[in-house]
């Protein structure tokens, strides 16, 4: 571990610059007064002298909200491959009575095999109401099922392509397209992060080597919006931090610290012949927040610090589940320590390696919500014993539906629906134990109170406190927003 | 300089009003014209206006426009000459009065009284409209029209030639761009800086035009150079420096969104887009003109097909992402997303201006109008990426052609002279007397090839020996199928020979990059000539063997037989540039009477482009004939010789004659000696050297790039669409530009190029060229104020328009309008050469100021935008990476080529592969943008997760490490002259005596911890901790 203060005895000529030389020259362009700011969490400066114009230097600042925010961050369990939301949270008596009939005039572009297309098929899982809301769910969900008066359910949601790269960039940015910042970019641009020394965004994939989401990286990536924004990535093997691991040399006798005493020192003398310049006083600061970091990270992840008892809870331990409980713990854990944005995807590209369930609906689903189940209903729980629930939005959902009618096959199994599918959101300001939107009685499509993925975002935002007609970015002579030019906030499922 | 991130941040939730349109400034009006306007709007919103929408404007300019009389909008409803100045006088109010028909309403009640009064009265008022009528959106009368006015907003005008100010105090000048911003900051009362001292200057002008520092005898040299040219020659120096396309291509790329993957769902490389890269590094190094570094980005293809680097500029089209699974409901939206993807780039990088919001409505703020856009989205509508091989440096195969022809000729000519003089009248002799050794003949006859095909449409050429030679498109994975006729019986065996040749790589005898191939089938059938109606049957081979294999599984000869799609007969490993030979067996002796013609079958499909070069095939009725090459009998020789030896000489074909003349000649030993002269001297030919390269054009010759599509992906037109959408389409769109960038209006003709007759392609691409460099008429100087204004954004820090990719109405206005003209028409003057403009630049006062702060002056002019001082400029994250590996001694200097992925390459940045999924990390930590979209201005933050990697990465370290010992081995005996070392090559000077103190004392300190662990090296390590630490210092990622 690092030694927070080296064994080095300081060597500094003139410590510190002095206080006034900098304040004479901070009044020099916009945002100047954004070091002292700087200088002040230091706590070089006493709070009197700071203006609030952190964001001047520092873009991941916190920044006020358009409203009074419900949630302070988000955990986004994603669904990959399009769960199925006729056999997981969107009962159909309906399917059991026409198992085996053929779909009358079904369009077979609807789904992405077009010469695989079956007939209607009834669930393979039995189905149970729960809690006092009294909501059907799938069999396959013996643990979440004990959380459901916690959701609210959006069953009437669609979805712009039948395709899963699309619909990935679709669910994640808010277009079809490639190129445009994700929702957790555009989060943490609008709302910047509450930690100094972890990242605000943070991405976990499927650690068993079924690969990335199809679009990979980009599904996190700041399209147009600054760099800074972008997810990071915490690599599943390996350091999960770039850069986080100091040279051996520099750990032992605290060297490091020394270094960078010295760095500072040449550093100040620097800014001291450069009139105050904030930015290069926000460059002395990155180090000093880089050298925290290199201890804040490694701790966040590290979760062998959690009790014994919860870590079981999760389901570590538990060969079917560990992977994805480990991350859901790693999730809380920041969270807890201030970072804004966490999303984690189950399962890796398509077919059998995520819940893609193209042939074998049944194995497939029952498989991934074996490894899911435990740790999300682990997490909800560990959440709102630790008041973190109110302020946490968790939500479940994938980039689209599964169709109703089997896709042909040896084990049936079904094709890809864009015209329904099932999202909950619990914590961070929702209305618990609700449902909104419903589909048909076969649940093909969405049918009433459609819910359309920009008015997901519209939601999302909402909840984090921010209008998402107002959270702009001006790019190529245009505005954009993540919600394109549509998107209604669903007021019935805010508290 | 620091505001460009926090501008940005700061506009998060604030709606600028709409800039004032050009229809608002109006001369000559009545003076109670506001009043009587003021009521006619109160009538208007009240009662006209639910009136015409009820009543009119289905058929006049909603729904449709009946009688071309539309009332959507005022302008169209004042042009109608429908109204005059009062509602008495107008002819519209005839016929709603039904004093004359048709009466209107048409054939719908009459308008009641109030209603024709209230109509009446608003025309009185001059029929003052709030805003157009609302209507379903698809009705020509919403139609954007690009008027005069639209064509007066400052971007749009031609260029101006203004005056040099003169100032009133010229002794800081150096040149007129100084004149410039001296005379607009006079205006306000600020003075400039003065100039930098020539140690400041040099690391400034280095850093910016080739993202390298000086070395300190580079420094010195500069500093000695007292004459009157000392800054222009060092300029010029960097100018002329390969290094300096280098840094500047970088700036086009990020503008480019340059990548080399597809993005989307897979991801897939474009191993061939690199040399779009080298193409721009290329172009910026011989200081192309930019007009044409432009067209050839768009045409080159058409505009100069022989010119590699015209090809290779295409690149610029096909640079963008495009799915790679496309499902059937997605195909055409997918394919207007990759021409909207064309036009877009084009429109953001060569006129600064978003022609892509025009896509689903006329342009918000810029006079774009939807059918500018898709009449110029066709241009793109037949362009698709494509990879052809391509001779990069066709001038050097020419040369040395041309140097080897001449040497050869005499080669050729000594032995054509003995073959006539010698050869001819001896053979004649020799058939007469018709004295035969049939021991001649070889076990293995060659049948003769009467026919051939590829499926990929490789060339084939049947050569003497009865060899076919190959050549032309070399598809992945090609079959080929020969037919052979042959007399032997019984057919025991086959016989493929893969021979080598000069023209195939490594000479063959594969097809691949490698010399080698990968023969995955070999099939032959059999049938008789004699039995017409018998069908071909297939010949069952067996007991493959050959000269060499790769190895003994799935590239051994008996691969070619397996049946296996994954596995092939191969060469590599030893039989590279050898003739080989691959004999099979027939598992029944083929035994017929008469000619039996065979058909050969070769696939190569295990491997890519693995097709055989040189084959010859020989059949042999002996039961166990040699693996051998060579030697083999042709088909028609036994025949032939036999009728010599029957004295029928005279009835010998041609064909057999020559056979004959060639077995003849072959035993002459001094024909012998001489053709060898000639083939080894062949073997000396130079070849072409063939990439591949992925280029875009369009035509029936040009095979796509293509993926998993369901269904066609590319259509014979593009149409317009209503919001965008592919199921709304509207009528055939046909080519146009800009009408805003049109002197008048629909001038496109001007520059729409008919291709000529030979052209496979459209010339549409061509004719867009031809608009956007048009100075006079078309966009051409919208086009070099754009790339002027990057010039200058790059060396001053920001543009003189500080939104470099948006010069529309939403964009910055100029700061300094004129001086923009001027240096756009300078540019116009050296003929588009930019490096003039460069030089120009670096040279002024403006150029050479200080970074010194003024707070007063600051007051004036916070953000520096009269330019009263330089603004220092971070370093790009490529400019600091190349720049440590430099002082480090580590970087490779090798140009161009395939990047690589690999992060610990030691080569400069802009040759890292772009691969949109696996961004290099640290590139993306110093705001690299993601190659999407373009990018005309990076923005620059300041993140812990960069001190994170000066603090910890492995190569920054390495480099400190080398540089650490470098300047060890240099003063083995001196820490204080080490130290002062470290500093002229880091930071370009010495250090002042505070400096050279504290790093002393670090240095002996870590030095005497070092040692007190008994670790080796100590001195090395603590001056590496130091050269480290100077290596991450301000100063240094900062230059002033």
């Amino acid at each position: 571990m690092l030694q927070p203060f080296s064994e080095l005895p300081s060597i500094s000529l003139n410590q510190l610059l002095a206080r006034r030389q900098l304040l004479k020259h901070a009044g020099s362009g916009i945002g100047a007064l954004g070091l002292l700011s700087l200088l002040q969490q230091e706590g070089v400066l006493e709070t009197a002298h700071a203006a609030p114009s952190l964001q001047a230097i520092n873009p991941l600042a916190p920044k006020p909200t358009h409203f009074p925010a419900k949630a302070k961050s988000v955990i986004w369990l994603f669904i990959n491959g399009g769960p199925s939301h006729v056999d997981t949270w969107d009962y159909k008596p309906e399917l059991e009575k026409r198992d085996g009939v053929a779909l009358e005039g079904f369009d077979n572009k609807t789904g992405f095999f077009q010469n695989a297309v079956g007939p209607l098929m009834k669930s393979p899982f039995k189905f149970k109401q729960h809690g006092e809301s009294g909501k059907w769910v799938s069999e396959i969900f013996p643990n979440l099922s004990q959380h459901v008066d916690k959701m609210a359910f959006i069953h009437s949601g669609h979805t712009e392509s039948n395709n899963h790269s699309p619909a990935l960039f679709m669910m994640n940015c808010g277009i079809p397209k490639m190129g445009y910042p994700c929702v957790g970019s555009w989060v943490t641009y609008g709302l910047g992060s509450e930690s100094n020394s972890l990242p605000a965004f943070v991405v976990m994939s499927d650690p068993l080597g079924r690969g990335l989401p199809k679009g990979q990286s980009l599904n996190w990536g700041a399209g147009f919006l600054p760099s800074v924004y972008q997810g990071t990535y915490l690599k599943p093997s390996g350091e999960p931090i770039d850069n986080l691991q100091p040279p051996s040399v520099l750990t032992e006798k605290g060297r490091q610290r020394s270094q960078l005493d010295l760095l500072k020192s040449l550093n100040r003398q620097h800014l001291q012949q450069n009139e105050g310049d904030q930015e290069l006083a926000a460059r002395i600061e990155s180090f000093e927040l880089a050298y925290r970091m290199q201890s804040a990270a490694p701790e966040a992840l590290d979760i062998s610090q959690e009790p014994k008892h919860l870590q079981e809870q999760y389901g570590v331990g538990n060969k079917k589940c560990e992977h994805f409980a480990k991350q859901c713990l790693i999730a809380r854990r920041m969270v807890e320590r201030g970072t804004r944005f966490v999303q984690i995807y189950s399962g890796g590209m398509e077919n059998q390696r995520s819940w893609d369930g193209h042939s074998d609906i049944k194995g497939n689903h029952s498989g991934f919500a074996e490894e899911t189940d435990q740790p999300i209903a682990a997490l909800l729980a560990d959440l709102e014993s630790r008041g973190l629930l109110n302020e946490t939005l968790v939500i479940w959902g994938g980039e689209f539906g599964r169709l109703p009618i089997a896709q042909k096959g040896a084990t049936p199994g079904r094709d890809h629906n864009p015209h329904a599918f099932t999202t909950w959101l619990a914590g961070g300001g929702v209305k618990a134990g609700t449902t909104y939107g419903a589909t048909d009685e076969i649940g093909f499509k969405a049918a009433e109170d459609k819910v359309h993925v920009n008015d997901l975002h519209a939601t999302i935002l909402r909840l984090l406190g921010m209008d998402h007609e107002k959270l702009t970015y001006l790019y190529s002579g245009r505005r954009f927003r993540l919600t394109d030019v549509g998107g209604h906030v669903i007021d019935k499922i805010i508290a | 300089m620091r505001n460009s991130l926090s501008a940005l941040i700061l506009l998060v939730g604030i709606v600028l009003p709409v800039s004032l349109s050009a229809a608002d400034k109006k001369a000559a009006l009545p003076a109670d014209h506001a009043q009587r306007m003021q009521l006619g709007l109160d009538l208007f919103k009240k009662e006209v206006r639910p009136l015409l929408v009820e009543k009119c404007l289905k058929c006049h300019g909603g729904k449709s426009v009946k009688g071309d009389f539309d009332l959507s909008s005022r302008k169209k409803l004042l042009d109608s000459s429908m109204i005059e100045k009062t509602g008495k006088e107008s002819y519209l109010m005839a016929l709603v009065e039904h004093r004359e028909e048709p009466f209107m309403p048409l054939k719908e009640k009459k308008l009641s009284e109030k209603e024709i009064a209230s109509l009446s009265k608003w025309i009185d008022l001059g029929a003052p409209y709030d805003k157009d009528l609302a209507t379903s959106g698809k009705s020509a009368s919403e139609k954007l029209v690009i008027t005069d006015d639209d064509r007066k907003f400052w971007s749009f005008q031609p260029l101006s030639s203004p005056s040099v100010p003169k100032a009133k105090d010229s002794s800081w000048a150096q040149n007129e761009i100084d004149s410039f911003v001296l005379a607009k900051q006079t205006e306000k009362g600020l003075t400039p800086n003065e100039q930098v001292s020539k140690r400041v200057y040099i690391r400034r002008a280095y850093f910016d035009l080739i993202g390298l520092p000086p070395a300190p005898a580079e420094v010195e040299a500069f500093l000695a150079d007292n004459s009157p040219d000392a800054y222009e020659s060092l300029i010029d120096r960097l100018l002329a420096s390969p290094h300096y396309g280098e840094r500047w291509a970088r700036h086009w790329l990020d503008i480019a969104r340059f990548a080399e993957s597809h993005g989307f769902e897979h991801d897939y490389d474009r191993n061939f887009a690199y040399h779009y890269r080298d193409f721009v590094i290329k172009a910026l190094n011989q200081d192309m003109p930019y007009d044409q570094f432009i067209k050839w980005q768009l045409a080159g293809d058409e505009i100069a097909p022989d010119k590699p680097l015209a090809l290779m500029a295409t690149g610029f089209l096909g640079a963008g992402v495009f799915p790679t699974q496309i499902t059937a409901n997605e195909v055409e939206r997918t394919r207007y997303d990759a021409l909207d993807d064309m036009l877009n780039t084009t429109g953001l990088a060569m006129l600064g201006l978003s022609v892509g919001c025009a896509r689903c409505h006329d342009h918000k703020f810029d006079p774009i109008a939807s059918d500018d856009y898709y009449r110029m989205l066709s241009t793109f509508t037949t362009t698709v990426r494509t990879e052809i091989e391509l001779d990069l440096d066709p001038e050097k195969y020419k040369q040395e052609k041309s140097k080897f022809d001449l040497a050869h000729a005499p080669l050729v000519k000594a032995l054509q002279d003995f073959e006539t003089q010698q050869i001819k009248p001896d053979f004649e002799n020799w058939l007469k007397q018709g004295k035969i050794d049939t021991a001649q003949l070889d076990e293995w006859i060659v049948p003769d090839v009467v026919s051939h095909t590829s499926k990929g449409k490789a060339l084939f050429e049947k050569l003497e020996d009865g060899s076919v030679l190959v050549s032309g498109p070399n598809i992945n994975q090609d079959q080929f199928t020969f037919t052979l006729r042959t007399n032997v019986r019984p057919i025991r065996a086959i016989r493929l020979e893969t021979l080598t040749h000069r023209s195939l790589p490594k000479q063959g005898p594969g097809r691949a990059v490698n010399g080698n191939f990968s023969l995955t089938a070999f099939k032959v059938t059999a049938k008789s000539i004699a039995d017409k109606k018998g069908a071909a049957q297939e010949v069952k081979l067996t007991n493959a063997r050959a000269t060499h294999e790769q190895n003994q599984t799935t590239l051994s000869a008996n691969s070619a037989i397996d049946g296996q799609y994954g596995s092939g007969w191969a060469v590599d490993l030893g039989g590279i540039g050898k003739d080989q030979a691959i004999v099979f067996d027939l598992e029944t002796p083929l035994d017929q009477a008469g000619e039996t013609e065979l058909t050969v079958t070769m696939s190569f499909t295990n491997n890519v482009n693995h097709s055989i070069g040189h084959p010859r095939f020989s059949v042999s009725n002996s039961s166990s004939p040699a693996i051998k090459t060579g030697a083999g009998s042709p088909e028609q020789l036994s025949q032939a010789l036999q009728l010599v030896e029957e004295g029928a000489w005279d009835k010998l074909t041609d064909a057999q004659k020559q056979i004959l003349e060639r077995r003849y000649r072959e035993q002459d030993p001094k024909w012998v000696a001489l053709s060898d002269k000639v083939n080894q001297h062949l073997k000396t030919e130079p070849q072409r050297a063939l990439t591949k390269v992925m280029i875009c054009s369009e035509g029936p010759d040009i095979k796509p790039v293509r993926h998993h599509t369901q269904g066609k992906d590319f259509f014979d037109e593009t149409y317009y669409l209503t919001r965008g959408d592919t199921e709304q389409k509207g009528a055939v769109a046909n080519q146009s530009f800009l009408q805003v960038l049109m002197r008048s209006p629909q001038q496109e003709k001007t520059w729409i190029e008919a291709p000529p007759k030979t052209a496979t392609t459209s010339y549409r691409r061509s004719s867009l060229a031809n608009w956007i460099t048009d100075t006079q008429q078309g966009a051409g100087a919208l086009a070099a104020r754009v790339i002027a204004n990057r010039i200058w954004q790059h060396h001053i820090g920001t543009g003189i328009v500080n939104t470099p990719n948006d010069f529309g109405l939403q964009g910055e206005r100029p700061t300094h309008p004129e001086l923009l003209d001027y240096l756009a028409n300078q540019l116009i003057q050296h003929e588009w050469h930019l490096k003039p403009l460069h030089k120009q630049i670096m040279l002024s006062a403006t150029y050479r100021q200080s970074t010194d702060f003024h707070p007063d002056q600051s007051k004036i002019d916070p953000e520096n935008k009269l330019y009263w001082r330089h603004s220092p400029q971070r370093l790009e994250g490529e400019v600091i990476r190349d720049s440590i590996l430099l002082i480090g001694n580590r970087l490779d200097t090798t140009m161009y080529g395939p990047g690589t992925l690999q992060d610990d390459s030691l080569r400069r940045s802009i040759y890292f592969k772009i691969k949109r999924s696996q961004l290099i990390p640290m590139m993306q930590l110093f705001d690299a943008p993601e190659a999407l979209v373009s990018i005309g201005q990076r923005s620059s933050t300041t993140i812990a997760p960069q001190a994170l990697l000066f603090m910890n990465a492995e190569f920054i370290r390495e480099s400190a490490k080398s540089f650490a010992k470098n300047i060890y081995q240099a003063h083995p005996t001196s820490l204080e002259k080490a130290v002062t070392d470290a500093y002229q090559t880091v930071l370009g000077r010495v250090p002042s005596a505070s400096e050279a103190a504290i790093s002393l004392a670090f240095i002996q300190q870590h030095q005497k911890s070092y040692e007190s662990e008994k670790k080796p090296e100590a001195t090395l390590l603590a001056l590496t901790d130091f050269t480290h630490a100077l290596l991450s210092t301000n100063e240094f990622i900062y230059p002033n």
